[in-house]
Order: C-alpha cells, then sequence, then structure tokens
C-alpha cells in the first residue's frame, strides 16, 4: 500500500467519523468537532488529489575526472547539471515554448563564444539586454540573470564548464573545452569555489 | 455537573495561587529533560553539534507543528486587541455599551491567550536551540540587539494588557475611560512592534540581507530591513484582523447553537454578524497585500518567484485558491442567510441578486482553481500538443485569475453594501441620482476589470504585471472607497422599513460561521508552508544551507496533514482558552440566579460591576 493511499484511507476515516458524530450525537460542541473533522478530512482528500511532489536538494554530481574522457562525456555532465543542480531549466527553455520565461536557449552554443558564455553565466550583468524580446522599451522590471557561480546556485568551475559543453553539444557545434582544462580536486591550481576565482583566466585558456 | 465545575475552579485557584512554584517545577523539569534529546543526537564529539532529532516523529515535524501553533495564537493575540478596541471607542464614540461589553468579553480572553501564546513561543525557542543549534547560533550573531528590543517590547506589552483588562470596570467613566482608551491604543502600538520584529527573523530567512562589516546595530538593521520584511508586516497585520474576526465569529456560532435562552440567541446572532463583518472587511484587502508580497518576492529574487508559482508549489495555489473561494462563499453565504432571516420580507426582493451573486462567484472559482499545466500521460500530452489544455490552458494563467479574483471581491462587497441597504427606505430627494451613480461605478468597474483581464493575454507580462494588474486592484479600490460613503450618507436620513429580528438564524448559519474560521485558519497554515518552501534546502537562503535529512519539502498531501493537525490542535487551544475565560461568568450567573430565588437579598461582593455582563445589557 503506497504512503498516499495509506493517507487517503486516514482521511476517509476522519470524514466518517465527522459524519457519525452529527448522526448520532446531539450536543453542540461534539457535532462542531464532527462538522471540523469533516472540513478538514476533505481538504486532506483535495491535496492527495493533486500531483504529489516533493522538493529535493539538487544531487551533487561526483565529478570524478578521472571518468571524464571525451568532451562528450563532459557534455553528460552538463546536461544534468542543467536539469538539476543548475535550475537553468526553472527559467530557459530549450526550443520556443507559450511558458518560457527567459530566452530560448536553442543555438546559443552555436551563437556565443564560450568566453561569452562563461562570462553570461558568472557576472551575468556584465553585458546583457535587459529585454531579452529585443522589442520596445527596456523592461523596468528585469528577468535578472543570478550569478551561477555564487549562491543559492554556486556552480564550481568545471561544473560551468560542463554546462557550457552542454550547450555547444545540443546547439550542434564542435564542443571545444578538453577534459584537460578541468581542475583536479586538491591541485594547488583549484580553489574551494574555482569558478569565483578567475573567469577571465578560463577565458584565456583557449 | 457543578460539583465538577467546582473541582476544576478549585484546581484553577490553586495553580493562581502556586502559579509561580508550578512554572518553576515545569521549567526546571524541561532544564533536566534537555539531556533526553542527547540520545537522539549525531555521536559527534569533535565538532559542533549541527542537529539534533527527535525518534520516530522527527525534529522538523515537531518544530512545524510547535511553530505554527505560536504563530496562530499569536495571530490571535495580536488580532483579537484590534478588534476589541474598535469595539470600544466605537462604544465610547456612539454609546452603544454592547458593543463595550463586546470588547470587554473579548479583552478577558487576552490574558490566557497571552500566557498560552507566550508558552509556546518558549518552548518553541528551545526546540529551536536544541534541534538547530548551528542555525540559532548564527541567527543570534546577527540579530542580538533586537532580541533584546523584544523583551524590552514583551513587558511593556504585559504591562499594558494587565492595566487594560484589570482596570477595565475601574476606567469607566469621563477621563478614565479617555485614558482606558488610551492604554487599548498603546496595547496595539506594543503589539504590532512585537509582531514585526520577530517578522525581520523569519524574512531574513527567505530573503537575507548580510553585510560583513559594521558595528552590531549596524549589521542586525540591514539583516532587519529586508526586501520582504514590509510586505510580510502588512500582509500579517491584516491577516491577523481576519483572523481575529473570523474566530470571533465561529465562537458566537457555537454560543448561538447552544443558546439557551432567546437573549443569548440575539447576543451571540449579533456577535456572530460582527464579527463576520470585521473578517470580510480585513478579507477585502488581504488579496491585495498578498500580491505586493509576491511582487517582492519576484524582485528579490525571480528564481524564489517561480519555485513558488510555477514551481513544485505551483499546485499550492490551487488549493489556496480553494480554499479562499470557499471563504467568499462562506462570508456571501452569511450575508445572504443575514438578509433571509434577519430582515422579513427581503428574502424574495433580493432573491435574484443573490442567485446572480451566487453563479458568478461559481464561475469565478472555477476559473481561480484551474491549474496552468495538467497532469498528463505522454500520449495525452501529445494529442494537446503539451501540457496545456487547449481551451482550459487559457483559463489558469494569471491573467485569467488576477481578474476572477477582483471579481469575487466585488461581488463580496457588494452583498455587504446589500445587506447594509436591506430594510431601509431612501428619503434623500438625491437618492436616485446617487444610486444611478454607484450602479454605474459598479458597472464601470467589472467591465474595466474584465477588459484589462482579456487584454493582459496580448502584452509582454511586465506590461501586465505592473500596469494592468495594478489598475485592475486600484479599479477595486476606487468602487469601494466611492460606493461605501455614497451609501453611508443616504442611509444617513433613511426609513427603516423593517426592523432588524436577532436570533431568528437558522443552525446553519452558526456552522457556516465555523467553516469560514476553519477556511483562515488553513489557509494561514498553507501559505506558512509555502513560505517555508520557497526557501527549498535553504535555512537561510543563499546563505546558510540545511545540511540535516529534513532538507526536503514534503509533498501537499503529507503537508497537508500536519496542517490539519495545526488546525485542530488550534481550535482546540481557543476551544479550551474560551471556556476558562468564561467559567466564571457562569458561576456568576448561577450565583446571581441563585440570589434572586433567596427572599432576602445577600451583600453585595466589593469588586467589578456586573452591570454590563447582564445579557439586557445592550
Amino acid at each position: 500500500m503506497s504512503e498516499v493511499v495509506r493517507l487517503q484511507l486516514i482521511c476517509l476515516s476522519v470524514v466518517g467519523c465527522g459524519i457519525l458524530i452529527l448522526l448520532f450525537i446531539k450536543s453542540v460542541f461534539p457535532r462542531v468537532i464532527g462538522f471540523v473533522a469533516i472540513v478538514l478530512g476533505i481538504f486532506m482528500l483535495t491535496a492527495l488529489a493533486v500531483p504529489q511532489m516533493a522538493s529535493l536538494p539538487p544531487v551533487e554530481e561526483k565529478f570524478d575526472i578521472a571518468t571524464v574522457k571525451t568532451p562528450t562525456d563532459m557534455a553528460a555532465i552538463g546536461q544534468k547539471i542543467f536539469f538539476s543542480k543548475g535550475q537553468c531549466a526553472l527559467c530557459h527553455t530549450i526550443g520556443p515554448s507559450e511558458s518560457a520565461r527567459c530566452p530560448d536557449l536553442k543555438g546559443i552554443g552555436a551563437k556565443l563564444s564560450r568566453e561569452f558564455l562563461y562570462e553570461s553565466l558568472t557576472q551575468p550583468q556584465a553585458y546583457i539586454y535587459k529585454d531579452y524580446r529585443h522589442e520596445g522599451v527596456p523592461k523596468e522590471y528585469p528577468a535578472q540573470m543570478p550569478a551561477i557561480n555564487k549562491n543559492p546556485i554556486g556552480l564550481s568551475r568545471n561544473e560551468i564548464l560542463s554546462v557550457i559543453a552542454f550547450l555547444q553539444q545540443m546547439s550542434g557545434e564542435p564542443i571545444s573545452i578538453k577534459p584537460s582544462e578541468l581542475e583536479v580536486p586538491g591541485s594547488p591550481a583549484a580553489p574551494g569555489k574555482a569558478a569565483q576565482s578567475s573567469p577571465i583566466a578560463v577565458a584565456q585558456a583557449h | 455537573m457543578r460539583y465538577q465545575c467546582e473541582w476544576i475552579q478549585r484546581l484553577l485557584r490553586i495553580g493562581s495561587e502556586y502559579g509561580g512554584m508550578l512554572l518553576g517545577l515545569v521549567i526546571a523539569a524541561g532544564l533536566f529533560g534537555l539531556p533526553a534529546l542527547v540520545f537522539g543526537a549525531d555521536v559527534a564529539p569533535a565538532a559542533p553539534t549541527e542537529y539534533r532529532d527527535v525518534p520516530y516523529v522527527g525534529s522538523r515535524n515537531v518544530i512545524w507543528v510547535v511553530a505554527q501553533l505560536h504563530l496562530l495564537l499569536a495571530g490571535f493575540v495580536l488580532g483579537v486587541p484590534m478588534f476589541a478596541w474598535v469595539c470600544e471607542v466605537v462604544a465610547w464614540r456612539g454609546g452603544e455599551k454592547r458593543y463595550d461589553k463586546l470588547a470587554k468579553e473579548f479583552t478577558k480572553l487576552l490574558t490566557s491567550a497571552y500566557a498560552t501564546t507566550a508558552l509556546f513561543g518558549g518552548i518553541l525557542l528551545f526546540l529551536l536551540i536544541s534541534f538547530y543549534p548551528k542555525l540559532m547560533n548564527y541567527l543570534t550573531d546577527i540579530f542580538f540587539p533586537s532580541f533584546i528590543l523584544y523583551c524590552i517590547l514583551f513587558l511593556a506589552e504585559t504591562a499594558v494588557l494587565y492595566l487594560y483588562w484589570y482596570g477595565w470596570d475601574a476606567m469607566q467613566g469621563g477621563g478614565k475611560k479617555t485614558f482606558h482608551i488610551f492604554l487599548g491604543f498603546m496595547l496595539n502600538f506594543f503589539a504590532f512592534f512585537i509582531m514585526i520584529v520577530p517578522n525581520s527573523w523569519a524574512t531574513f530567512q527567505a530573503s537575507p540581507v548580510v553585510i560583513a562589516e559594521g558595528t552590531d546595530m549596524a549589521r542586525a538593521w540591514a539583516a532587519t530591513w529586508n526586501p520582504t520584511w514590509w510586505p510580510v508586516n502588512i500582509h500579517r497585520i491584516i491577516a491577523n484582523v481576519v483572523l481575529g474576526g473570523y474566530i470571533c465569529g465561529a465562537y458566537a456560532g457555537i454560543r448561538y447553537l447552544s443558546a439557551k435562552t432567546p437573549e443569548e440567541r440575539d447576543h451571540y446572532d449579533w456577535m456572530g454578524y460582527v464579527g463576520n463583518f470585521i473578517g470580510v472587511f480585513g478579507l477585502l484587502s488581504l488579496p491585495f497585500a498578498g500580491y505586493w508580497l509576491m511582487r517582492e518576492i519576484y524582485q528579490y529574487n525571480q528564481q524564489m518567484g517561480i519555485t513558488l508559482m510555477g514551481g513544485f508549489l505551483s499546485w499550492l495555489f490551487i488549493l489556496q485558491a480553494m480554499l479562499i473561494g470557499v471563504l467568499f462563499l462562506g462570508s456571501n453565504y452569511y450575508f445572504w442567510l443575514g438578509i433571509t432571516y434577519r430582515i422579513p420580507g427581503s428574502a424574495l426582493k433580493y432573491r435574484k441578486p443573490m442567485l446572480a451573486m451566487l453563479v458568478v462567484l461559481l464561475l469565478c472559482l472555477a476559473v481561480w482553481m484551474t491549474p496552468h499545466s495538467l497532469v498528463a500521460s505522454l500520449e495525452e500530452a501529445a494529442k494537446m500538443g503539451g501540457t496545456h489544455h487547449p481551451l482550459l490552458g487559457v483559463l489558469g494563467v494569471m491573467s485569467a485569475k488576477m481578474t476572477v479574483s477582483n471579481l469575487m471581491i466585488l461581488v463580496t462587497f457588494m452583498s455587504f453594501i446589500m445587506y447594509w441597504r436591506a430594510g431601509k427606505q431612501d428619503t434623500a430627494g438625491w437618492a436616485r441620482i446617487a444610486k444611478a451613480i454607484m450602479g454605474a461605478v459598479l458597472v464601470l468597474a467589472g467591465i474595466g476589470v474584465i477588459i484589462l483581464g482579456v487584454w493582459g493575454y496580448f502584452v509582454p507580462a511586465i506590461i501586465r504585471i505592473n500596469y494592468f494588474s495594478t489598475s485592475q486592484v486600484l479599479i477595486v479600490i476606487g468602487v469601494m472607497l466611492t460606493i461605501t460613503p455614497l451609501t453611508a450618507l443616504l442611509l444617513k436620513s433613511a426609513k427603516t422599513t423593517t426592523e432588524m429580528v436577532w436570533g431568528k438564524m437558522p443552525p446553519r448559519a452558526g456552522y457556516s460561521l465555523v467553516l469560514n474560521a476553519i477556511m483562515v485558519i488553513l489557509l494561514m497554515t498553507l501559505m506558512g508552508y509555502a513560505r517555508s518552501s520557497s526557501r527549498v534546502h535553504w535555512h537561510v537562503y543563499g546563505v546558510v544551507r540545511d545540511t540535516s535529512q529534513y532538507a526536503f519539502s514534503p509533498a501537499l498531501g503529507y503537508a497537508s496533514g500536519i496542517m490539519s493537525l495545526c488546525t485542530f490542535l488550534f481550535c482546540m487551544l481557543v476551544a479550551f482558552i474560551f471556556w476558562v475565560a468564561t467559567m466564571s461568568d457562569k458561576a456568576k450567573a448561577t450565583t446571581e440566579q441563585k440570589k434572586v430565588e433567596l427572599p432576602h437579598g445577600m451583600p453585595a461582593m466589593a469588586g467589578a460591576s456586573s452591570a454590563l455582563d447582564k445579557p439586557n445589557a445592550h
């Protein structure tokens, strides 16, 4: 028996008790309690009838450098990050959509260089159209892209590079990021929060 | 039964005489019991403990229930003084003693309700320190100055409350009454600050402002003045008025159902009317405050806004729509019952408008509850061309929902105006013009709200949010500000054709008042879950991460169980408070009855006057 079914049975029992109280007890206060039980039971049944989605903390992608052999491996990790920890899909779509809140990222890897992508992700206000639709007056209430190397998202440099690799791959572009560019944890060149350290250095790396 | 009451009263007397010693024992037991929590703690002697747990139940669930009960009690304790003070002022200015009696009846609850709220606050603090030491350490470091301020405010509030309640009978005449009114104002003044100080702690967790440099005061002030602090302050103060009003209504409803004499039925019918009126008065403005809060959340952090409205919490807002819809229907239904039963002859006259209003409310509710995207299988989604239904998807968007919520507010406002005008005949010469203006304003406002709603589909979201939705809100406020004074002026010279008859409402009126109170309490628990879940896996959003095993938000079904439990426990607590507070009245009534039965009068006891407590005092 699933948890939802078990909860539904509990709710039905609560509603049933309420109905029995109203049917057989004449004192006012118990009757009011019976009435409240029916209302609360119906509320719980309704809440159980909608999709049951829990919000889990993002899964930390294990970034085992040793397993990343090719740029395609990086893109595969980047894809996972795009839809989970990176929360990119919360606002962006890949392909046009009615519910798009922010720029459509289809083909973005072909339109923009990796340096520009890196800067857009880590310094989103450095160079950005405030109105991404490029029409009318600029927005007074812009949909501001957060710096994803900082909290609450806080992607590491390796994770950002993987996301860029994914964006390039899904745009049909050759992936320009090599696995050798990834920082090995614990090495002198790898600071704790690598992405915050030196975007310019990354941009200059190729 | 009488012996049972005497036994309980003796117990309560002992409690009050030895209250200090008992409290000391309870605190000592609590302190000795705290080490028991160690059994649930992670065994990590080297590093400081970050979390402790309660086996089987879970620390998060315990905190959830205690915090929610504390918040509901606090809302009640802060809402009731506002309600009582307004009633007292009405009695003072208008000379209607029954309002003074009502105010006193509710202030009497405050002393016991205040102690219960403080008790739950103390339990919550102990539990937070025990279960979340790392987080509490962080928050204490930032908010230390406001903790001191909070203690001072509590002392001031307690002193004023004692003066206000115990001085009620002694300060009835002339200048003393003015001073008593001033005390009531000060009670609300301190209560307001007692509310907004902890609000800063809670809102900081959702929208933190952290500065690394500066004095303790500067850091605390920056953290306090965070982006969602004032929207939450305003939203909560209105919600407290609504809660206070509807709880008063529910209490009156239950007392009405169990009333034995016609006087009691009259009194509690009238009290239910006042409670419902105050609840509706606050309810009409509450959606505007909620809209402002959501706007500020989007402005602070778009992701948080999307998590709330478009992410995993989006279905929560369908439940919210259902609860608000039932609340609107319940409030209107009570008005319509009032027109039908309290004003003889009006039922026939207003049947058609009431039916029309019911249809509009149900249609609006149906639109408000329409989900934006549907749960569909891949095949169904392919047939529909996505997860949005080709027809219903159009109704599930914000433009439609904003429109119907404004229409529901307009309908409820008109229900109230209809009730106000029922049984009266205009005598003013300009009455026809005034009525034509009011009719035109209402029709134009309705059309305007709908036009803006439809137009909202064809403009970018930013134009809709900034201009169209705001204009809809302004139109509805404009209607209220135009029609209310015009109606008041008209009724000033109107002739009463049918006197209002109290105590004739059917039992279902009492149950509808109880239903309204339950809806408000459930709404508060639901939105508490929403606010907490919007931080996702952060204690302090983006700053202090939740690394405990409870760093997730449960699904709505499970959460609704906790919400219902909190609602039920809160109702039981309030019922207990009411029962304890009215126990002495019942004893006094029995004594007075005995006195009447005796051939010779008994000497009167010195102390509080009971003149106002007589059922026919009004």
